[in-house]
C-alpha cells in the first residue's frame, strides 16, 4: 500500500482511540496494530514494544492512586498528607486502563509508521508539506541511526574492557549519544543544502498509481474518525 | 577559462583564532583533477567547501575573497544555487544519507535540481551502474557497509552529471579499486575533480597536479613521506597461537573462514568493500559469537572501531584514555600517539584525525594478547600513519595484531602477513 493513505488510516486508528468512550474500542485498536506490527523485525520491534509498555503500564498502575472517584471499594489503604486517604476503586482501575490502553494505541499506531512505512515515499508525495514530512521522516530515522550508534558504542567500549554498569553507567553513555547526534544533524544539514534541498523548482520521481486499496483505506480512515466521535 | 577560480581566500570559522584558509588562490581548469593534500585541519575540507559555496553560507565566519565556479560567484549564489555545476562527496557517507532507499537517496538531488521526472531513475540506475553499486538499489541505506554507502554517495553525486566534483577524503571508506573508478569515471565524463587526500599513493597518478596545503596555505613541494611508498618490515618468526577461527562464519556477512593470529605477529586483512572484513574482525575480538565455525582466544582482546572517535565518552582526552588504565599509563599512551599537550581538551573539540588517535590511545593503553583495529588510519596523514605503524611494530612482540585497512602503504609498513577476503589467499609481504 502507499505510504500517505496508510499513514491516515494509523493516524485515523490513533485518533479513534483517543475519542473513543469504552475500553474496548482501544484495546480492539491496540490488537490489531500489535498484529500489523509483527511484521516488523522482533530486534527492532522489541524495543519499541518496550517504549510502548512502560509509560502505559505506569499509567495503569498510577491512576487509582492519584484520581478519586467511585465508590466500589477495592482496597483501602493509609492516609498519606496532602493526598488524602489512598484507596483503589473499581472505577478507578477501569479509567486508568481506559487511559493505559488508549496511549498504547496512539503509541502503537506510530509503531507501524516507524518501522514499517516507505518514508522517502511519504515525504515526496506530501507535496507542499514536503519540508514537514521530510522533517518528521528524518526526526523517526533519528531511533533507528541513535540505535546504531548505541550499538557502536557498546562495541567500542566493550573493545576497551569496558562494560556500563548501573544506572550511572548507562547514563554516561547517554551525553555521547545525544553529542553525536547533533554532529550528525548537523553534517546531513550541509550534506542537503550542498545538493540542493529548497532550491525552487523541483521536481519528483514518479510513484506507482494509487488503486483502490489506497482510496479504500482513505475512506476507511475518514470512518474511524466519524466513528470514534459518534459511537465508540 | 578556468572552470572554477579561488583569488585570494582568506577564511576564519566562528570562535576560531586562526584561519582556516589564510589567502590562498587556485584556478581549476575543466576536465582537471587537482589532488588536495596536507594534514588535518590543514584546510583541505575547508576549500572544498569554499568551491561548494558551503564556506560562508553554510558555516558563517570570517570571508574575504573571492570564489567563483562556472561564472557564479559564492558570495551572491548559494550552495543550493551552484547544484548542476559543483556536486560534493563528504567524508563520512553516514552523514549525508537523507533517505531511506539506495535509489531514492540518489534521486533526491535529481529532484531538487528540476529534473523531468521521467529522466529522473533512468539517470539514478546509470549513476548507480557506474560506480558498480547497481545491485544495491532496493537495498535500505542502514543495510550497507561503509564502503558501499559512499559508493552510493558517489552516485548521487554523479547523477547530477556536476561539472565539477568535489571528493573529500574517498578512500577513507572505498577500496582502493572503487577510488580509483570514481577518478577514471570522472576523467571519461570530463569532469574536474578536486579531491582531498590523506592516501595520495592511491590517486597521486591519477591526478593532473597536487597542491600541498599546511595551515591554510599551499606551499612549494610536497614531503617526500607522502608521495613514497614505505619499505616493508623485516619478517619475524610468529610465537605462541593467540586465536585462531575454523570455518568461522557469520550469517550472509561471512561464509567460513580459517585464521590464525599469533603472537609477535601483525596480520593485515584487505578486501573489497562488503567482504565481511569488519565482521571478521568483531569475531576475533570476541564481540559477536560466530553463527557457525568456532573462534578459540587465549588472553584479552581489544578491539578499536571504525571511525572511533564517535565512541568517546568522557569530557578530557586522558580521562578517556585513562577508563582502561591508570593515570601514568594514559599520559604515556597519549604521547605514544602524539597528542601530548592536548590531554585537557574536550575529545569532541579535537579534530577528526586527532580523535582517531585519541581512540587508538584507548585501546593501546589496555595492554591486550590481541589487538584488533578496523580502518586505524582514516584521517591520519602519511607522516603519522608511518609513525603508527613503527609504534604497532615495536608493541607487536607481545602480542598478536590483527588490522583491517584499505590502506595500501599503510598494510605495507606494518604487516607481517595479509590476508586477503576477496581471493581468500594468504600472502607473505615480500
Amino acid at each position: 500500500m502507499s505510504p500517505g493513505p496508510a499513514a491516515a488510516l494509523l493516524a485515523a486508528l490513533g485518533a479513534a482511540a483517543l475519542l473513543s468512550h469504552h475500553a474496548w474500542t482501544p484495546a480492539a485498536i491496540c490488537v490489531v496494530l500489535l498484529a500489523v506490527c509483527l511484521q516488523a523485525p522482533w530486534k527492532r520491534l522489541r524495543l519499541y514494544l518496550l517504549a510502548v509498555a512502560i509509560p502505559a503500564v505506569t499509567i495503569l498502575v498510577a491512576t487509582p492512586f492519584v484520581e478519586s472517584i467511585g465508590w466500589h471499594v477495592w482496597w483501602s489503604g493509609p492516609v498519606i498528607p496532602v493526598l488524602g486517604r489512598l484507596d483503589v476503586t473499581s472505577e478507578e482501575v477501569r479509567n486508568g486502563a481506559t487511559q493505559a490502553l488508549r496511549l498504547a494505541a496512539v503509541m502503537l499506531a506510530f509503531l507501524p509508521y516507524a518501522l514499517l512505512l516507505d518514508h522517502d515515499r511519504l515525504a515526496s508525495g506530501a507535496g507542499v508539506f514536503r519540508r514537514s514530512a521530510l522533517a518528521v521522516a528524518l526526526a523517526t530515522r533519528l531511533v533507528p541511526t541513535l540505535e546504531r550508534d548505541a550499538s557502536g558504542l557498546l562495541d567500542a567500549l566493550r573493545g576497551r574492557g569496558l562494560e556500563p554498569r548501573g544506572a550511572r553507567g548507562w547514563a554516561r553513555i547517554v551525553s555521547p549519544l545525544v553529542a553525536g547526534s547533533l554532529e550528525r544533524g548537523l553534517n546531513l544539514a550541509e550534506s542537503m543544502e550542498a545538493r540542493g534541498f529548497g532550491r525552487p523548482g523541483r521536481t519528483r520521481a514518479p510513484t506507482p498509481p494509487w488503486r483502490a486499496r489506497e482510496y479504500g483505506a482513505l475512506a476507511a480512515a475518514a470512518l474511524l474518525v466519524a466513528g470514534g466521535v459518534l459511537w465508540l | 577559462m578556468a572552470l572554477a577560480c579561488v583569488e585570494e581566500v582568506r577564511f576564519t570559522y566562528p570562535g576560531a583564532s586562526a584561519p582556516a584558509l589564510d589567502g590562498i588562490s587556485v584556478a581549476i581548469e575543466p576536465g582537471e583533477v587537482v589532488l588536495l593534500l596536507g594534514a588535518s585541519g590543514s584546510g583541505k575540507s575547508t576549500l572544498l567547501r569554499c568551491l561548494g559555496g558551503l564556506v560562508p553560507h553554510f558555516h558563517g565566519g570570517r570571508f574575504e575573497g573571492a570564489v567563483s565556479v562556472s561564472g557564479l560567484d559564492t558570495r551572491t549564489h548559494r550552495p543550493s544555487e551552484l547544484v548542476g555545476a559543483v556536486a560534493t562527496v563528504f567524508q563520512d557517507p553516514e552523514d549525508q544519507v537523507v533517505l531511506t532507499r539506495v535509489r531514492n537517496e540518489v534521486a533526491f538531488g535529481l529532484e531538487n535540481l528540476g529534473v523531468p521526472p521521467a529522466e529522473i531513475f533512468p539517470r539514478v540506475s546509470a549513476a548507480l551502474d557506474a560506480v558498480g553499486a547497481g545491485h544495491l538499489q532496493g537495498r535500505l541505506v542502514h543495510e550497507l557497509s561503509g564502503g558501499e554507502l559512499q559508493r552510493v554517495c558517489v552516485a548521487s553525486a554523479l547523477a547530477l552529471e556536476p561539472r565539477l566534483l568535489l571528493l573529500d577524503e574517498p578512500t577513507s571508506q572505498l577500496d582502493p579499486e572503487g577510488a580509483e573508478l570514481v577518478l577514471e569515471l570522472a576523467r571519461q565524463r570530463g569532469l574536474a575533480v578536486v579531491v582531498a587526500e590523506q592516501r595520495p599513493a592511491q590517486v597521486l597518478e591519477l591526478c593532473d597536479r597536487a597542491l600541498f596545503l599546511e595551515a591554510g596555505r599551499i606551499v612549494d613541494g610536497i614531503p617526500k613521506a607522502w608521495t613514497t611508498e614505505p619499505d616493508p618490515p623485516a619478517r619475524r618468526v610468529a610465537g605462541a597461537l593467540v586465536a585462531s577461527l575454523r570455518q568461522a562464519a557469520f550469517g550472509g556477512r561471512l561464509t567460513p573462514f580459517d585464521l590464525d593470529l599469533r603472537r609477535g605477529e601483525i596480520v593485515a586483512v584487505v578486501g573489497p568493500n562488503g567482504s565481511g572484513k569488519t565482521t571478521l574482525a568483531k569475531l576475533a575480538a570476541g564481540l559477536v559469537a560466530p553463527t557457525s565455525g568456532v573462534v578459540h582466544r587465549q588472553g584479552r582482546a581489544s578491539y578499536l572501531p571504525q571511525d572511533p572517535g564517535r565512541y568517546l565518552v568522557r569530557e578530557r582526552a586522558d580521562e578517556e584514555v585513562a577508563l582502561g588504565a591508570d593515570l601514568q599509563r594514559a599520559l604515556a599512551a597519549l604521547r605514544s600517539v602524539g597528542l601530548e599537550g592536548l590531554e585537557h581538551r574536550h575529545p569532541r573539540d579535537l579534530s577528526s584525525g586527532e580523535r582517531e588517535r585519541l581512540a587508538l590511545a584507548a585501546v593501546l593503553v589496555t595492554e591486550p594478547d590481541l589487538l584488533v583495529l578496523d580502518e586505524p588510519t582514516r584521517g591520519v596523514d602519511p607522516e603519522r600513519k608511518l609513525r603508527l605503524a613503527e609504534l604497532l611494530r615495536r608493541q607487536s612482540d607481545d602480542r598478536a595484531t590483527l588490522v583491517v585497512s584499505h590502506d595500501r602503504s599503510f598494510v605495507t609498513a606494518v604487516a607481517d602477513r595479509v590476508v586477503s577476503l576477496a581471493s581468500r589467499v594468504e600472502a607473505l609481504v615480500a
